[in-house]
């Protein structure tokens, strides 16, 4: 009998396997094996075609020495920071809205999903054009109407500016996510805590505090950490945009990409990036989550 | 939620909440469409409704009428002599067509779909296989792989695009077009691997395993229970996952910008769009309505899979 059923387990585990193989192959092969070869690249001076040269630590020195690149670490720091309080907040807001019955609102809610879902190269160019210093109607509302601004300037071609709207675009764009997230969480919430609330009193602030935020407390700790993750490697939501906000992945690319293309410093510093990403990520579970 | 009654200013208020939630959502794409519809004069108009509804640029993409009009009337005439042959009739019309002007949005669109179709469509295999093993099969390391596919959330593009590409120049793939396309393929399939591993392992979940007990009883093999028994059962996931997983490959601008730099028979759309705009060719009324075109077949998919595609966003987060 047991040695019927230890064969029975190997049959099931080998057949487990075997279904796995083919991505873990996959996923080893073209993923962890490639990071590994990053390591090595970034010990080496690496032209586009391949060719290599063995320079130790150069590569490090030259990359930690350089200004440019801390300005850049900072910069990836505010847009982290930024985007993920603004799209956490928002999609909070929107959720406490959406949970609530009103006409339309299967329709409201479908209209809301669009920026998520639409393709980052095809809305970057209507954002570019709502601040465009000439055409745009950003300009026209707060220079002609509002009068905030005296003149029109280029709020996107400004590297101090420019990344106001990158942050923004961010929460606009991933605001449903987190919206999503926590509707369904809202959803689940029992009804009878908030009916004890009413009984003792409570004021729509108070079971919001003392109801709601506790019972959301995971589902928020899980969005921070996953947008800080995703919005720690941003690139495309970020150059397509502008290419005045270098944060960390568009500085890497255009070291590597274009100029000089040196592709060894690029693999140093994407390694570099990874590892202030680990930090970040064990400094916020760990100081912030108190996991 | 208790609802109680509320005083006329609190639902007006609410209201406008409302209105306001929409509008932020969706104003860059109303500011999108009614561009793409504008003459060039009326660009700095702020009122959304074109003077003039101009409908060139939609034209233009689409090859719609394109073929004639700067054809001079003499050359007209010409062409019109029913003698000549329909070959010599193409070599005078090609004279005149302003072929270094025109943006082959067709092309890449085709470039586009060709590519996320058949590396979503690859995903998926290997993902159901994979899924069905992890989420069904038991085994030791099975946590561990599981947990190693999460993990693999937490990697940039940017941190394998450079090993990948010096792989791909090293192993001289980079060097052909036909090289480059099948990396591309391969390397759209990996992007979407995990996602796709990891939104059917939550649903073969669901599925109750006394099903396939009934069919393995029946004589059917474990490997005919996935064909027979899984796959049938869960059409509507593998529909949203493969629409899933196309979304981010046609979505995907990194790796078709270093990849396929130097093809540019291969461009996808991102890219196309991307080179059209930082061309002397930029013209808003052209990109908006390249960004319409784009954002159209994208935005259909999603509302045929919602349902089950908003389901699946909140059961555990899907990578970006």
């Amino acid at each position: 009998m047991t040695e019927r059923s230890l064969a029975l387990e190997r049959t099931e585990s080998r057949f487990g396997w075997r279904l796995i193989l083919p991505a873990i192959i996959i996923i080893g092969g073209l993923i962890i094996y490639p990071i590994g070869y990053n390591i090595f690249l970034s010990f080496f001076d690496v032209t586009l075609q391949g060719d290599r040269t063995y320079v130790g630590l150069t590569n490090y020195r030259s990359v930690l020495l350089d200004p440019a690149f801390w300005r850049s670490a900072l910069t990836t720091l505010i847009y982290v920071v930024g985007t993920t309080i603004g799209t956490t907040l928002v999609g909070l807001g929107v959720a406490l809205v959406m949970n609530r019955k009103f006409p339309l609102r299967g329709l409201v809610r479908g209209l809301i999903l669009l920026p998520y879902i639409a393709p980052v190269i095809s809305v970057v160019f209507a954002w570019q054009f709502i601040f465009d210093p000439v055409n745009g109607i950003f300009m026209h509302w707060t220079v002609e109407v509002l009068q905030i601004f005296k003149q029109r300037f280029n709020l996107i071609g400004n590297p101090q500016t420019a990344i106001l709207v990158a942050i923004l675009f961010n929460i606009w764009k991933n605001f449903p996510f987190t919206y999503l997230m926590i509707l369904s969480k809202l959803q689940a919430i029992n009804e009878s805590y908030y009916e004890a609330a009413d009984l003792d009193g409570a004021s729509a602030w108070q079971k919001f505090r003392y109801v709601t935020l506790p019972e959301l407390y995971f589902v928020l700790g899980a969005i921070v950490i996953l947008r800080m993750i995703w919005n720690f490697n941003k690139f495309e939501e970020i150059f397509l945009l502008t290419d005045n906000v270098k944060v960390l992945s568009v500085y890497t690319y255009f070291k590597a990409f274009t100029g000089a293309m040196e592709q060894g410093t690029g693999a140093s510093l994407a390694l570099i990036q990874f590892l202030l990403l680990l930090g970040f990520i064990l400094f916020y579970v760990k100081r912030v989550l108190k996991w | 939620m208790v609802v109680r009654k509320k005083g006329f200013f609190r639902s007006v208020g609410f209201a406008l909440l409302v209105i306001v939630i929409v509008l932020f959502a969706v104003f860059p794409f109303v500011q999108m469409l009614s561009t793409s519809l504008k003459y060039q004069l009326d660009w700095g108009n702020p009122s959304l409704i074109p003077r003039k509804i101009n409908l060139e640029s939609y034209k233009e993409l689409l090859s719609i009428g394109q073929g004639l009009r700067d054809v001079p009337e003499s050359v007209q005439r010409v062409l019109d002599n029913p003698k000549l042959t329909a070959e010599q009739r193409k070599t005078i019309l090609k004279k005149y067509q302003q072929t270094g002007d025109i943006f082959p949005f067709l092309k890449y669109f085709r470039n586009s779909l060709v590519l996320s179709a058949v590396s979503a469509f690859l995903a998926l295999i290997v993902a159901v296989l994979g899924a069905y093993s992890f989420s069904r099969v038991r085994y030791r390391g099975r946590s561990l792989i599981q947990r190693g596919i999460l993990f693999v959330y937490m990697f940039g593009g940017i941190l394998i695009l450079i090993p990948l590409y010096q792989l791909a120049v090293r192993a001289g793939l980079a060097s052909t077009q036909t090289g480059t396309f099948i990396t591309m393929i391969v390397l759209y399939m990996v992007q979407t691997l995990p996602v796709s591993l990891y939104m059917l392992g939550n649903y073969f979940r669901t599925i109750p395993f006394s099903i396939e007990e009934a069919a393995m009883i029946d004589g059917c093999s474990r490997f005919e229970t996935i064909w027979r028994i899984i796959v049938p059962l869960s059409l509507p996931a593998l529909a949203t996952v493969f629409i899933y997983a196309f979304m981010i490959a046609w979505n995907e601008y990194l790796f078709a910008s270093v990849f396929l730099k130097s093809y540019k028979n291969l461009y996808t759309l991102p890219i196309g769009l991307k080179a059209l705009f930082v061309s002397k060719n930029a013209i808003w009324d052209r990109i908006m309505a390249a960004s319409m075109l784009t954002a159209i077949p994208v935005v259909v998919l999603f509302m045929l899979i919602q349902k089950n595609l908003v389901g699946g966003l909140t059961a555990g987060g899907v990578k970006e």
